[in-house]
């Protein structure tokens, strides 16, 4: 293939990519290629992980949830704007108080066992994922303040909430709360986790099998008729095949892209982007995810970061924009905000507003009576050296080089006098200490589509384990301004809601955004109308090989 | 189980530099079983280092050898009255040691599990947030379910206690993230680690011949060639040896496939992957065993009935050669087993590696220990094999275990 030895030297290589440019044809793929859909065929992703567990009801994985979409429907869809369409619901209405939500089913929907879809299916589904059995780790939280489900009649049904809840819509959009066949529900529920035909949903894809660590195989529903309004096309999907490939390191997942043996390949290093992007025959795909950036929460319980002025400094004394782009050769762009831009209700006016400013950082500890020297340059006040504690967890959750940015981190804070230890601890420990308030600074990201991951990370009631506001931050404002984007579903008043607590939490210096996560995807130019999800996730219900 | 094997290597020099008994009885050995002249048969020549495999299974090579170990015996016991009294107490001896190896055998494996517990029960932090990791917005209520559910509320001693009951009827629990029993995960990938490390192995036993062979007490350039190949493969770590060997073959000459992983041909990467540090190993040990062996008498013997050099090395000095090599098994399945770890996470290959690998690190406590009592079981049945080996590669061994 177009990989194999060059014949010529690489000077006339080099001249005839150049001729090729100039002309306008860059080297790009000259075959014909059609304009409608072609069914059949098999699409090979590679991924760069393995699902711990396949039931979304109680894995929260990213990737238990991008590969379970094709498996299992929802009853809405949202676009990127984060409005909401019809789906397994052909519509819906929410009590004026958001404490209910009421559902009216298509009745056409059958699960790939046969199974109708309908009221009972629903409430099979929500009430499996609250059970105390199903030790769900993710979908229960989704669900939020659930109460049950009610069978008005056999395709409406209602599901209550002990308060007001908002987030609920854009959760019931999620694989997480896909709807399982209620057949496999009772009879394969130790199976479930495992993977395979006993995951039976309505999507447009069945699951075939899982070779654990190997491989992932779905084929085609052909009795699907009932795609989200948010897709292109109603009937089956094209592929007849979809396979998932395990492919845990990076330069195999690129070799395997560049060498035409995958035609699609997920997350992407940003080091081998360039290299991609310049292959005649692959495409790079990218999205900003959304939900919490990449950032450091600065604990304001602990000393000395219990003084506003001490965080400020750590927060304008790291040169963000210089280490973000030297980590990420310019791959990722540095965050502003707690929440990414392609999140409802980001605020732009954040941007820019908080520049690298070591000069006023200085100031700042010279004002909090950090003045005095030692031997090594930290500062000190009363004779302590300004020193504090950030946690490394072990390798094998450290994504996207974050230990050398971290490294960045220390050096810029090295400048300014603050002395920051990086430890690596073990899993456990570094969880419990972490959840006990012990440590100055975490780095955590969260990915959702729903700007409510602010009551995750800053309400005081969201105090970990079972929340992360790791910046233990107590606020009266912000709690009330979380609350109030809760229980409305008017975007003015969640705009209005979630953009002071934005602001809240970066004038108070509870947090440094860093940077925005970034899905990088590369695939094949054969591979057409592959689309990604408001999550970043791969949607492969309308996507069809090139026959070129 | 190093110093084990680090004393059997002693005695094995031991016997290959032949003692005075054994050197007595192995030329008569091999002229009574002399059924054909000149294959793999020993010269008369009492030089006790010609091996005579042919001279058979054991009870009926004792009986003969004591035969004829009769008249320089002291003493004037009838021969056939000495061989039944004999016979009994070989019997006896053969239970006893039998008896032994199975309770030695137990005592590893209890050990085994032991430290696995305690390395695991040890660790620092809360169980339930272990398993749960950093992410997660599991409810008070999902933690107590799972601390309840597994037992981590129980006092340790009560929890091993029941994780020894439970692996005494032969149960290994169910793992804690994948909620699949282990015995199940287990089973489905026992055969692909297998056949990853059987094709690794019958690959670095072929090719580290071939070069031994080849190269032993050769052209001095040769041989340090060959030293150079064999320092380079065992330095090179295996991870990266693999996406090496992708890169180049797979890649770039698309002759083997990483994305479609099944089939011999998707085998043939990763095989050879985790057999090349091995053969590195490997050839030099086969070459020293080889010019060792081609020094002794024996061989200058075989040279004048005829054969040809080549012969000589294959077909005798070969077999002395053999001998450490068998001693290294338990160093060779060590590397095999940990070799799977990298090899199967670069390939994206299933297997007992890939899964252990996972189970460490979401803190899957069960698949870690039954992944440790295996690899123990593994190990205690692979020595019980070599010293059955010992004594049918190394006939001399016989007389001087008496029994297996």
């Amino acid at each position: 293939m177009h990989r194999v030895g060059p014949a010529f030297p690489p000077v006339v290589l080099a001249l005839v990519a150049a001729v090729l440019a100039l002309a306008g044809c860059g080297g790009g793929s000259a075959a014909p290629s059609s304009s409608t859909p072609i069914s059949g065929g098999s699409l090979t992703y590679a991924i760069d992980t393995a699902p711990t567990c396949f039931d979304p009801h109680v894995s929260g994985q990213d990737i238990t949830a991008e590969i379970d979409r094709n498996v299992f429907d929802s009853l809405v869809s949202v676009d990127a704007k984060a409005q909401f369409h019809p789906w397994l619901a052909t519509s819906w209405e929410a009590a004026p108080d958001l404490t209910s939500y009421t559902f009216h089913l298509r009745h056409d929907v059958t699960f790939t066992d046969g199974e109708p879809f309908d009221a009972a299916a629903v409430k099979a589904n929500f009430d499996h994922i609250v059970a105390p059995a199903t030790k769900s780790r993710y979908a229960a939280s989704l669900l939020g303040p659930y109460a049950g489900t009610e069978l008005l009649d056999q395709y409406t049904v209602k599901v209550d909430f002990s308060r007001p809840f908002a987030p609920f819509l854009q959760a019931a959009s999620t694989a997480y709360l896909g709807f399982y066949s209620p057949k496999a529900l009772t009879a394969n529920a130790d199976k479930l986790c495992a993977g395979g035909p006993a995951n039976v949903g309505s999507g447009p894809f069945i699951f075939k099998s899982y070779t654990k660590n190997q491989s992932v195989v779905l084929t085609r529903n052909p009795a699907y008729r009932w795609a989200p309004e948010t897709a292109r096309h109603d009937g089956p999907a094209y592929l007849d095949t979809l396979t998932f490939r395990i492919l845990p390191e990076d330069s195999v997942r690129v070799g395997a892209l560049s060498s035409g043996q995958v035609d699609v390949a997920r997350a992407l290093p940003p080091v081998n982007v360039p290299a991609v992007s310049k292959d005649g025959d692959l495409r790079v795909t990218r999205a900003a995810v959304p939900g919490s950036v990449y950032s450091i929460y600065l604990n304001t319980g602990l000393a000395p970061f219990d003084d506003p002025r001490v965080r400020s400094a750590v927060q304008l004394g790291i040169n963000i924009d210089q280490d973000v782009k030297t980590v990420y050769f310019g791959q990722y762009q540095r965050a502003w905000s707690p929440i990414s831009p392609s999140t409802p209700a980001y605020d732009t006016s954040l941007e820019k507003s908080w520049p690298y400013n070591p000069k006023r950082a200085g100031e700042l500890l010279d004002e909090a009576g950090w003045t005095g020297r030692d031997g090594q340059g930290f500062r000190t006040r009363n004779g302590s050296r300004l020193t504090v504690v950030w946690p490394a967890p072990p390798r094998e959750y450290v994504r996207e080089q974050r230990d050398v940015l971290a490294q960045a981190i220390q050096q810029d804070l090295a400048k300014l006098g603050v002395e920051v230890t990086h430890p690596s601890l073990a899993i456990g420990e570094y969880t419990t200490q972490a959840y006990s308030g012990k440590f100055h600074m975490l780095d955590l990201a969260w990915a959702r589509f729903d700007p409510d991951v602010l009551r995750l990370f800053f309400d005081s009631a969201s105090g970990p384990p079972t929340g992360q506001n790791a910046s233990f931050l107590r606020d009266a404002d912000v709690d009330s301004w979380t609350a109030a984007g809760a229980a409305s579903l008017d975007p003015a008043v969640r705009a209005d809601a979630y953009g002071k607590v934005q602001h809240k939490v970066v004038d108070v210096a509870a947090v440094v955004p860093m940077y925005v996560e970034t899905a990088i995807i590369g695939s094949s130019r054969r591979v057409r109308d592959l689309a990604l999800d408001p999550n970043t996730w791969t949607l492969f219900h309308d996507a069809w090989l090139d026959r070129a | 189980m190093t110093p084990a094997f680090a004393r059997r290597t002693g005695d094995t020099s031991g016997t290959i530099s032949a003692e005075p008994g054994t050197t007595d009885l192995a030329a008569p050995a091999g002229a009574t079983s002399a059924a054909g002249p000149g294959r793999e048969q020993a010269p008369p020549s009492g030089t006790g280092a010609a091996v005579a495999p042919d001279a058979a299974v054991a009870p009926d090579a004792a009986d003969g050898l004591d035969g004829l170990d009769g008249p320089t015996a002291i003493g004037g016991a009838p021969a056939a009255g000495r061989g039944r009294g004999r016979g009994r107490r070989i019997v006896v001896a053969a239970l006893r040691a039998v008896a032994i190896r199975v309770a030695s055998a137990l005592a590893v494996m209890l050990g085994a599990a032991t430290v696995a517990f305690a390395a695991l029960a040890l660790l620092p932090g809360d169980p339930v947030s272990r398993l749960l990791g950093p992410m997660t917005t599991a409810s008070p209520a999902v933690r107590e379910q799972i601390r309840e559910d597994y037992g981590f509320d129980r006092p340790l001693v009560a929890q091993y206690g029941h994780y020894l009951g439970q692996l005494a009827r032969g149960r290994l629990g169910e793992s804690y993230q994948l909620q699949q029993p282990v015995s199940a995960l287990l089973r489905d990938s026992l055969w692909p680690t297998a056949q990853l490390a059987l094709a690794a192995l019958a690959f670095a036993l072929l090719v580290s011949t071939a070069i031994a062979v080849s190269t032993a007490g050769r052209r001095p350039w040769l041989r340090a060639a060959a030293s150079l190949g064999e320092f380079t493969a065992v330095s090179v770590p295996p991870f990266w040896l693999g996406i090496l060997l992708l890169t180049l073959l797979s890649f770039r000459f698309q002759i083997f496939p990483v994305a479609g992983a099944n089939g011999s041909l998707a085998l043939v990467l990763p095989a050879l992957t985790l057999a090349l540090p091995i053969i590195g190993v490997l050839s030099q040990v086969l070459r020293e065993g080889l010019e060792r062996a081609l020094r002794e008498p024996f061989v200058v013997t075989a040279r004048a009935r005829g054969l040809s050099q080549t012969a000589v090395r294959a077909r005798h000095a070969l077999r002395h050669a053999a001998l450490p090599l068998v001693t290294l098994t338990g160093w060779l399945t060590g590397n095999l087993l940990g070799g799977a770890v990298p090899v199967e996470s670069v390939f994206g290959r299933p297997g007992v590696g890939s899964l252990v690998l996972a189970a460490v690190q979401d803190g899957d406590m069960p698949v870690v220990m039954a992944v440790v009592v295996l690899s123990a079981l593994v190990f205690v049945v692979l020595s019980t094999v070599v010293d059955l080996v010992y004594v049918v590669v190394d006939p001399r061994l016989r007389t001087a275990a008496g029994v297996v």
